[in-house]
């Protein structure tokens, strides 16, 4: 077997090192290489800038723990600007498995800014139904979320006032690490309830929400890490996604000096091959 | 630090890199935080469950007396008659009423939503409205918005449609339009690719923060030490059972 | 007899279906009260369909333990899982709790189930998907050859969008941020909106399908 060959069949685990490595270093030794703001991810903040005091924001936490790491800094991103801007928040999430992440981060932010439950934001948790549910809100919030997730009646709570429906919420975001996630929002609740969408996801959906964003079917995307890390500079506050992004740096050139490497080798196995005959 | 954060540190850390022994070879540590981890989220979901009953149920019906809620609840019971074989037909009934309500809802708001709003953004004006009431084509290639690109962006569509929807044979013309549509494909797919490096990457460093944070002696250096003793776990493991190597992908 | 299992559930998918198509174009007050109605009541049959997606679970899981089928022990673990969490999340809390059920945190403070959650859920959850970032290396390092024109294509997008999206990236070679949105934005959004065209093309025709019956595979269980 020749060198290339051998090369090409190197074992994975040797691969699996050096992506821990190139991840393992730049956390402990962070080099906060720039990082430009991109339009996209501009247009939500600048779209919250826009809101008035008191405005309603909803916050949906379309994820579970397994996008934790890209997710949660868009959230606890977005909710520190919207409290920070006196909007008033309702927070909720259509993944089952991601209901104690979304209430712990909601809670975290809004204790860090001394906003009270139930006066300055709301979180009503999950509740099944997915597309049906988005619409029983857009016709009626206090029916299709009686309580929060406390047990608390809609109804009486102040920060829910004058909100019966949709129709009454200035933005919406919804942070998706698929479906139910921006697309459903569209389809069952701005299609007809008409307000404001922005989209916040993870880098596996991200491409796939580009015809959305151009159609100004949403109005700003908040792609993966990067645009986490991008809405953590707008709002001057550095967080474990500006942190990443340096670690990301080093595991993308490691796959992009892996992929150069396997065709350096694939092509001198093919020059080899057909020099033998 | 509190007793339970400590103990929790300890904890996530083990079952994280029980977890992370897979990249080595599959083993006992691995399987057992696998089924563990599918366990704890069914008991969760069930418990979920439990509290929505009161949230979604018993608390309208007691506090507000709305007792047509107990007419869906009719038909989700039927949709559990599909474990009493005698009975089963009867969840029939609750699941053509689902997808009956479900199709009825989707049909129209996906041909406003996702069919003609992004036909009628595909074929936009190839001129553009400047300053001062000038009205031309743009030629900005990086601008996504410019002439150029909306022309881009219509060849894009349509010869990817026409990979595609046209099975005839791919000849002249028709071959020209599917092999642009190829190209296009694999841009995207590319990029694509690109895309979801980074979303995998950004897992993995979730975990190695929380491997760090939880490295710190506050913790008991709850890492250091339970990353030694999985190393002596799989190495005592492999000298007991020598196992073949690993597969090559 | 016949009628009740074969025809019953086509003609009400069928009347359900159709209403609520026509309801979208008829903004009345009263076609509105019935779509009020009718997402809550689908809401609440979601609940029951929880059960269903978890009860399967649990017979694959007994009939292993049962049979001693290899990995048994594995399935014990499993059902340990679900006991112990069932049992924090649903007794642990009424001690205290004002509200039955389980919840992360009660005044900011973390519950028993909240600590299940934080330190054993979202670790193994993350990690389970973490470990991918290891397999994407791999596979790009074993399969992502310039065979052909195609495949260099593909190549040379996902090299530019993995240069363009990192600050790295950025730093070295400015311009690969610009052509990173670009093939965003313009290539990639044209593939993806035909896609999305083409899919809900689909998904309306499925729909039209199962509203006139000639789709039924959805119910399908249960003897006839």
């Amino acid at each position: 077997m020749s060198f290339p060959e051998k090369m090409l069949r190197i074992d994975r685990r040797i691969i699996f090192f050096v992506i821990g490595l190139c991840t393992l270093l730049p956390l402990l030794y962070p080099v906060d290489l720039p990082i430009i703001v991109t339009p996209e991810v501009r247009m939500v903040y600048d779209y919250i800038e826009s809101l008035p005091d008191g405005s309603v924001f909803l916050l949906s936490m379309d994820f579970d723990p397994a996008s934790k790491p890209e997710l949660e800094p868009q959230a606890i991103a977005l909710l520190r600007h919207a409290f920070s801007r006196n909007l008033r928040v309702i927070a909720m999430t259509l993944w089952l498995p991601g209901t104690g992440l979304a209430e712990q981060t909601v809670n975290r932010v809004a204790q860090e800014l001394g906003k009270v439950n139930g006066e300055d934001y709301v979180f009503l948790g999950y509740s099944p139904g997915v597309g049906a549910l988005i619409i029983g809100m857009g016709q009626d919030l206090y029916k299709a979320f009686p309580s929060d997730y406390y047990g608390n009646p809609t109804k009486t709570l102040a920060v829910l006032k004058d909100v019966p429906n949709l129709r009454h919420v200035d933005y919406v975001v919804s942070l998706a690490a698929g479906t139910p996630g921006v697309e459903t929002w569209y389809l069952f609740g701005k299609d007809k309830y008409q307000f404001e969408l922005g989209g916040g996801c993870t880098g596996v959906i991200a491409p796939g929400l580009y015809p959305l964003l151009r159609s100004g079917q949403i109005n700003g995307l908040i792609g993966g890490m990067r645009g986490a890390a991008e809405y953590e500079l707008l709002i001057d506050q550095s967080g474990s996604a500006v942190a990443g992004m340096d670690a990301q740096s080093a595991t993308h050139f490691a796959i992009i000096v892996l992929v150069i490497l396997c065709n350096t080798f694939y092509f001198m196995t093919r020059r080899a091959a057909a020099r033998g005959g | 630090m509190p007793f339970d954060v400590v103990l929790g540190a300890w904890v996530a850390v083990g079952l994280t890199l029980f977890i992370f022994t897979f990249l080595y070879e599959d083993n006992p540590l691995f399987k057992l935080a696998e089924h563990l981890y599918v366990g704890i989220s069914v008991g969760y979901t069930i418990v979920k469950g439990y509290e929505l009953v009161f949230r979604l149920i018993y608390d309208p019906i007691v506090d507000e007396g709305e007792w047509s809620r107990l007419i869906p609840v009719g038909i989700g019971i039927l949709m559990l008659t599909r474990y009493v074989p005698k009975i089963a037909w009867l969840s029939r009934i609750a699941f053509a009423f689902v997808v009956g309500v479900g199709s009825g809802l989707a049909i129209p708001r996906l041909i406003s939503s996702y069919i003609l709003k992004q036909v009628e953004d595909t074929v936009r004006p190839l001129v553009s409205v400047l300053e001062g009431g000038l009205i031309r084509p743009t030629f900005d290639i990086l601008n996504p918005e410019s002439s150029l690109n909306s022309l881009v962006i219509l060849i894009g569509v349509m010869s990817v449609l026409f990979y595609f929807f046209f099975s005839i044979e791919h000849r002249g013309p028709v071959k020209v339009a599917a092999r642009t549509g190829i190209f296009f494909l694999m841009l995207s797919f590319g990029a694509a690719f690109g895309y979801t490096v980074m979303a995998r990457m950004s897992l993995l460093i979730g975990r190695f923060r929380d491997l760090i944070e939880f490295a710190r002696p506050e913790y008991g250096r709850a890492t250091l030490w339970l990353l030694a003793v999985t190393i002596v776990i799989l190495v005592t493991a492999a000298f007991r059972r020598p196992s073949a190597p690993p597969e090559q992908e | 007899m016949t009628f009740l299992r074969r025809q019953l559930p086509l003609v009400i998918t069928f009347v359900a279906g159709v209403i609520f198509t026509l309801q979208y174009y008829v903004p009345h007050p009263k076609s509105e009260i019935l779509l009020t109605e009718g997402s809550l009541w689908i809401q609440i049959i979601g609940l029951f369909a929880l059960v269903l997606g978890v009860t399967s679970l649990f017979h694959i899981h007994a009939v292993k333990i049962k049979r001693q089928e290899p990995g048994w022990g594995y399935s014990l673990i499993l059902y340990f899982g679900i006991v112990v969490t069932l049992a924090v999340g649903l007794f642990v809390q009424w001690v205290g709790g004002q509200h039955p059920g389980g919840k992360e945190t009660i005044d900011g403070a973390m519950t028993a189930f909240g600590w299940i959650y934080t330190y054993t859920m979202v670790p193994l959850q993350g990690t389970m998907f973490a470990i991918l970032a290891f397999f994407i290396a791999s596979a790009a390092y074993r399969s992502f050859r310039a065979r052909s024109k195609e495949a260099a294509l593909l190549l040379t997008a996902a090299v530019i969008v993995m240069m363009g999206r990192v600050p790295l990236g950025e730093y070295l070679l400015p311009v690969t941020g610009d052509i990173t949105l670009w093939i965003l934005n313009v290539l990639n959004a044209s593939v993806r909106r035909a896609i999305l065209i083409g899919i809900s093309l689909g998904a309306v025709a499925l729909s039209i399908k199962i509203i006139f019956g000639l789709e039924r595979a959805y119910l399908g269980g249960g003897k006839e």
